[in-house]
């Protein structure tokens, strides 16, 4: 989240859309219901009539891959009635900014942007770039009015999504959608705020990151971002899952959010060169320029010692991704399929159940040679040898299963949706032979080591060079149980000499010497992070979690001066306990904010600081400590972590398309897009051609003619593997349901309770019928299209209760982001038995 | 009738049908996991059970205009100040009333006549394979020891409230809600605050103690004292009025005395 | 001519003292049921739950009991004629202190009324003692019902047996050796039954 979760109770309106949050979030829903407790209005945009509509004022039902068709027309709504807030967008996003007159946009183009290459299904940005003038600085027009000006192209992009035009697409009423459009487009005056709360139901499609992006320019447009009560707040699905990718547990990312590198980049410098943005405006802080600091501080933290000037860090130890290769999860599986794969770890996961496509998942784990499965109960993947259909006799992989502890039997933090990285103790020691996590990895970890010692291997230095240093040493240099809070002192970093204040460029050095800190202190904040190895990071964004006055992930204050709900001593934030990101677009330029009563941070003139200079900012951490934009000498633009300073209406940086535009999911029930020739996203790869039978779909198939959703319950743990084996949970939801409408029930002729089977291209799954007047059919142009949806949390692992939603869905994702398209696939279901 | 004065809140404007109410109580009370099936909804179990003491109802319902409303209610003993249950329990103890208006059961001294779930105006006693008496008893245990019950500390969004009762009355009445129960049955220990009519949420509109049982223990009771002990009186007064009938001796009649 | 006449054979009288103690088996064990005021005579079955099990057994062996001294009695109870009209307008002479004199068959007419209650009361008890018995197959509103009549006819039934124990001993000297030995003394025949007396072979 940009924001954080009791900074929902702030919002005027609260737009839940992609998201489900009664549900999924069931203890946060109450920062929602503060909301409306404090007057403002709640709107739910969903296929299904959710329990968290249930508790909304206003309920749009929409058709399940078609939330840019809807956030366009509000996007067109927003600029038709001008509810947008002028200075905000003129001064702190790219509106002004003047682009390339080769760029053309799928209004032009046949539902294309320009620069697409059908046959690497890839777009050049080149005719996506912005002009410039002779010193290379970009273009801009504040008065908005030039026709090749970010706002008047975004104008001319969205008049094609007209009220009718949305709802012959989304199946939403023409006055449900102004309804929508009207209460949400309140809040771009400047004491209003929404907010967006948002999660699987945006990400999980082929155009996943443009839903996203979609809302983003709605909530720039409207000035929600970086005030109380606004921002684009994605709600994480598992309680850690922040805290996974923070600390770089995708493919594409280090420790961070620090890009991983590819093979093409062999040494440290190549690596900077490439992924540090660079700007000339002295009014942007650009703060991804100091990403060497960032890098070489992680390469000390894990290298130490053995990384030096000399060996570049140890950059080379670094594994590498193949230029151009993407190993998301689908890829993996697809390789898998291929046989590329010796051996795998299942860890902390469930991808019988949980892929996409989970037949081709449970038929690619048997060309494995072995298979380690680090869970708390036996599941599907770890027994997918002896799953329906699979004849043990006939697998040859040597299966390994490691119980694990599970997360109160552990100490250590989580970080939630909205950044804050909670400490908790353990409740409980493990049962029987569990062990945390931490523990194998460490007990692994010596083994290979050992083993490489002795046997020697094609490339052992990336693990032997590793510190390790998660607690007490035994004589023969193996860690016998690791300390957490080693290993959360790493992450926060040290200093590895002293280190002195370096004199700003252009500025003499200063008479005295002054240390930003001494050798073998804790780091205070990332800004004293360098990048000649007298610093170790394991997690730059972490940098001050576990500063020299302690663990301030396990403070628990409740102090909340602002009554914004902030609750600054509470945990600790990243990055250096922000609670609210992009605070100072809140304010004007002269850092006054826009909304003076729920002032996230305003700047105060008058204050004098240590050093004597006048001037500092009250309230929350500020999103950089330079003063207001306005400042002539020393203001920098709010969005510290774009190279402009700016925030992106206009992205080119995306794969399929600097502006969000609406393309039908990869299975849909529509021949045609109605908004253009282009059916489906142009830049998602197709697995389809690769040969593998199972990466069969089936779009417009009189075989399968409803639309597919899938989702969580409350009631429910992801695939349950947990849940499944709570008595009191399974009582609450015994097996797998799937929820359809009065009409489509009459027409197939069920009844609520029937048993029924839903099928795919792909799959087949049994269910009992939920028909509940809370499903509707859409009315997509002059069709009567009907949605059905299901969970995911089941499998055959527990007898009697249905097997795995994921049999149905396709082998397609996100063209950015790779997620899979979960979300809008196409069924078909009848009556069974 | 006892004095109330704590009292539970159920705001059903808050409620999202979590069930974190249902699993709480059976982890405090460590009750027995019941058998269910789907049935096409998400409500589950169908019914409060002897190791259910609380539970939501699913109540959706289209307008016919193509939109919904889905309410969740919660469903448990409402404590109520004139306890049909307590009226009708002819073991001491068995069902009692604590100091703070709760209405408490004593498996020991149940004798499982079953008179309870007669008397209930809102059907809640169950009995189960114990064959003794259970329903929500607003965790006592809990309430002694300073805590709130289970199921409101784990209700995340507030819906569940313990506490003062004039408090929470005057909260809800606050809020513009209507409230359910504030003096039927002498005040009921539990009360809604409802966003629409008691029918649309399963509640009676009206409740009270059910006539026939009302007519047995407050009427046919103390009449039928009256009316035995004004039987036997009336014999009295017969025989010391008119005697009973003697029959003189037939000195005709022979025989022995003895009956043959 | 013996001093006595047969009244009841030795079946009638067994059934009649199996009614008598099952009812005062009944009377005890469910007083506590009836009101938490006497729940002191649970004590007497060893608790509550001795109480119900001995007022259920005791019950099925009162229906069957009464049911069957019904059976062999109706036929003495059934008719109505003048003489029990007189009979209900005289009060059975209760109300005097030298009555006239009443000509009865082998049951009065008071005795006639009090026998079809009985018969009635039994069943109705019985039905309702069946319901209270197992509540959960029944519709609420009808347990309901059944606890309210099962009392009512219990009190009724209580308050009839007072009367009817008066009557038959201290109201009638004479009249309890009849269920005793089976037999009474010509002069009581004559006296309160005479139409019967004359049929079974007295003048």
């Amino acid at each position: 989240m940009t924001n954080h979760w009791i900074d929902v109770k702030n919002a005027n309106v609260v737009l839940i859309m992609g998201a489900n949050p009664a549900e999924n979030h069931p203890v946060a829903f109450r920062w929602i219901l503060r909301a409306k407790d404090n007057g403002g209005k709640i709107i739910c945009v969903d296929p299904r009539f959710t329990r968290s509509a249930s508790k909304a004022d206003i309920y749009a039902p929409l058709r399940p891959g078609t939330d840019i068709a809807f956030l366009g027309g509000m996007i067109r709504h927003i600029l038709e009635n001008k509810l947008y807030q002028e200075e905000s967008v003129r001064k702190y996003t790219n509106a002004s900014y003047l682009v390339s007159p080769e760029f053309k946009g799928p209004g032009d183009a046949a539902g294309l942007f320009s620069g697409y290459d059908p046959k690497k299904k890839a777009y050049d940005p080149k005719s996506w770039g912005y002009q410039k003038d002779a010193e290379e600085k970009v273009r801009k027009d504040e008065t908005l009015k030039d026709p090749l000006c970010v706002f008047q192209l975004m104008r001319k992009h969205y008049s094609r999504y007209t009220p009718e035009m949305v709802s012959s697409i989304t199946g939403t009423p023409v006055e449900t959608l102004l309804k929508v459009y009207e209460t949400y487009g309140s809040t771009g005056k400047p004491d209003r705020s929404g907010t967006s709360l948002y999660a699987m139901g945006w990400t999980q499609h082929t155009v996943g990151t443009q839903n996203i992006r979609a809302m983003s320019i709605i909530q720039l447009l409207l000035g929600n971002m970086g005030v109380a009560g606004g921002g684009i707040n994605a709600l994480r699905g598992e309680s850690n899952v922040q805290g996974s990718t923070d600390h770089g547990l995708l493919f594409h990312i280090l420790p961070g959010y620090v890009p991983v590198p590819s093979a093409d980049l062999p040494t440290l410098e190549k690596y900077v060169e490439k992924h540090t943005p660079k700007t000339k405006d002295p009014a942007s802080a650009n703060w991804n320029g100091n990403r060497n600091k960032y890098i070489t501080s992680y390469l000390k933290a894990i290298y130490g010692a053995k990384a030096t000037k000399e060996n570049d860090f140890g950059y080379a130890w670094l594994p590498k991704l193949d230029p151009g290769m993407a190993p998301s999860w689908l890829v993996l599986f697809d390789n898998m399929s291929r046989g590329k794969y010796k051996g795998f770890f299942a860890w902390g996961q469930n991808p019988a159940c949980s892929g996409s496509n989970a037949g081709k998942v449970r038929k690619a784990l048997g060309t494995l040679e072995w298979m380690v499965t680090v869970n708390l109960f036996d599941n599907e993947t770890a027994s997918f040898w002896k799953g329906p259909g699979t004849d043990p006799a006939k697998v040859n992989t040597e299966v390994f299963f490691l119980p694990a502890a599970a997360s109160f039997e552990k100490e250590g933090s989580i970080t939630n949706s909205g950044r804050w990285a909670q400490w908790r103790t353990a409740a409980l020691k493990p049962l029987g032979q569990s062990k945390p996590d931490a523990e194998i990895m460490n007990d692994l970890f010596f083994k290979v080591k050992a083993l490489y010692a002795k046997e020697g291997g094609a490339f052992p230095d990336p693990l032997m060079n590793l510190t390790w240093n998660y607690g007490f040493k035994r004589a023969d240099g193996t860690v016998r149980s690791v300390d957490v809070h080693a290993v959360a002192k790493e992450i926060n970093g040290a200093f590895l000499a002293d280190v002195e204040e370096k004199p700003k460029p252009g500025q003499p050095a200063p008479k005295e010497k002054k240390l930003v800190g001494k050798k073998g202190e804790q780091v205070g904040g990332f800004a004293q992070l360098q990048a000649d190895g007298t610093t170790s990071c394991g997690n730059w964004i972490y940098c001050q979690s576990y500063n020299q006055g302690g663990n301030l992930m396990a403070r628990r204050g409740k102090k909340d001066p602002t009554g914004l709900g902030l609750f600054s001593e509470w945990s600790w934030a990243w990055p250096v306990n922000r609670r609210i990101l992009y605070n100072r677009a809140s304010v004007d330029l002269a850092g006054k904010p826009y909304n003076v009563k729920k002032a996230v941070v305003y700047w105060n003139p008058n204050a004098v600081l240590p050093d004597g200079k006048l001037g500092k900012w009250e309230g929350d951490v500020p999103d950089g400590p330079w003063p207001p934009m306005g400042d002539e000498k020393e203001g920098k633009k709010p969005y510290i972590m774009r190279a402009d300073g700016v925030a992106a209406i206009f992205g080119p940086g995306l794969k399929d398309g600097p502006f969000p535009e609406h393309y039908e999911p990869l299975e849909c029930p529509v021949q045609e897009n109605l908004l253009s020739k282009q059916r489906i996203n142009p830049a998602v790869r197709m697995f389809s051609e690769g040969g593998l039978a199972e990466d069969v779909f089936a779009t417009c198939d009189t075989r399968y003619p409803y639309v597919a959703t899938t989702y969580r319950v409350t009631e429910h743990w992801q695939t349950g593997v947990l849940s499944r084996n709570m008595p009191w949970l399974m009582e609450l939801v015994p097996r797998q349901f799937v929820e359809i409408s009065v009409e489509l029930a009459k027409e197939k002729n069920l009844k609520n309770g029937d048993p029924v089977e839903i099928s795919s291209a792909r799959g087949k799954v049994e269910a009992v019928a939920m028909v509940t007047p809370r499903m509707r059919p859409f009315k997509v142009a002059n069709s009567t299209v009907h949605a059905v949806g299901l969970p995911w949390c089941f499998g055959w692992f527990t007898p009697g209760v249905g097997d795995s939603a994921n049999l149905l869905t396709p082998t397609v994702g996100d063209a950015n982001t790779m997620i899979p398209e979960t979300k809008a696939f196409m069924v078909n279901i009848k009556a069974r038995g | 009738m006892a004095q109330l004065r704590t009292g539970f809140l159920v705001d059903t404007s808050r409620c999202i049908g979590c069930r974190s109410c249902q699993v709480a109580c059976k982890e405090w009370n460590r009750l027995e996991v019941d058998k269910t099936t789907h049935q096409g909804t998400f409500e589950n179990p169908r019914d409060l059970t002897p190791n259910l003491y609380n539970r939501i109802r699913f109540i959706e319902k289209a307008d016919g205009k193509g939109g919904v409303t889905w309410r969740f209610v919660n469903e448990r003993c409402l404590h109520c100040g004139d306890a049909g249950c307590m009226k009708v329990c002819p073991s001491p103890g068995a069902l009692y009333r604590t100091t703070d208006g709760i209405v408490g059961f004593d498996k020991e001294k149940c004798i499982a006549c079953k008179y309870c779930v007669s008397a209930c105006p809102f059907n809640v006693p169950r009995y189960g394979a114990d064959d003794k008496v259970s329903k929500c008893h607003l965790c006592l245990d809990r309430i002694g020891a300073g805590m709130v019950p289970a199921c409101a500390k784990a209700c995340p969004t507030q819906t569940l409230q313990y506490g003062g009762r004039d408090a929470l009355i005057a909260k809800a009445r606050g809020s513009g809600k209507k409230l359910y129960g504030e003096n039927s049955l002498a005040g009921l220990g539990v009360l809604y605050a409802l966003e629409g009519t008691p029918e649309e949420y399963g509640l009676p509109a009206d409740p009270s103690i059910p006539t026939a049982i009302f007519l047995w223990k407050d009427v046919l009771k103390p009449l039928g004292i009256l009316g035995f002990w004004g039987s036997v009186a009336a014999v009295l007064v017969h025989y010391v009025t008119f005697g009973g009938r003697k029959i003189e001796e037939d000195p005709a009649e022979k025989g022995g005395d003895a009956h043959g | 001519m013996g001093k006595y006449v047969e009244r009841f054979d030795t079946k009638e009288r067994i059934l009649h003292w199996f009614v008598a103690a099952s009812f005062f088996t009944l009377l005890l064990s469910g007083l506590g049921l009836y009101s938490l005021l006497f729940h002191g005579y649970f004590d007497l079955f060893g608790g509550g739950q001795g109480a119900i099990l001995v007022h259920k057994l005791a019950g099925l062996v009162f229906l069957a009991a009464s049911l069957l001294l019904f059976a062999n009695h109706v036929r003495d109870m059934s008719t109505f004629d003048d003489d029990d009209r007189a009979w209900f307008r005289s009060l059975g002479g209760y109300l005097s202190k030298d009555p006239n004199h009443l000509n009865s068959g082998k049951f009065n007419a008071g005795q006639k009324a009090f026998g079809l209650f009985m018969g009635g009361a039994t069943v109705v008890l019985g039905i309702t003692g069946v319901i209270n018995w197992i509540p959960a197959t029944f519709p609420a509103g009808i347990v309901r019902l059944s606890l309210l009549l099962h009392g009512l006819f219990f009190l009724l039934f209580i308050m009839v047996v007072v009367v009817h124990a008066y009557l038959t001993t201290v109201g009638n000297p004479g009249t309890l050796e009849s269920m005793i030995y089976g037999n009474v003394r010509r002069i009581w025949a004559r006296k309160h039954h005479p139409k019967w007396y004359k049929e079974v072979g007295g003048e």
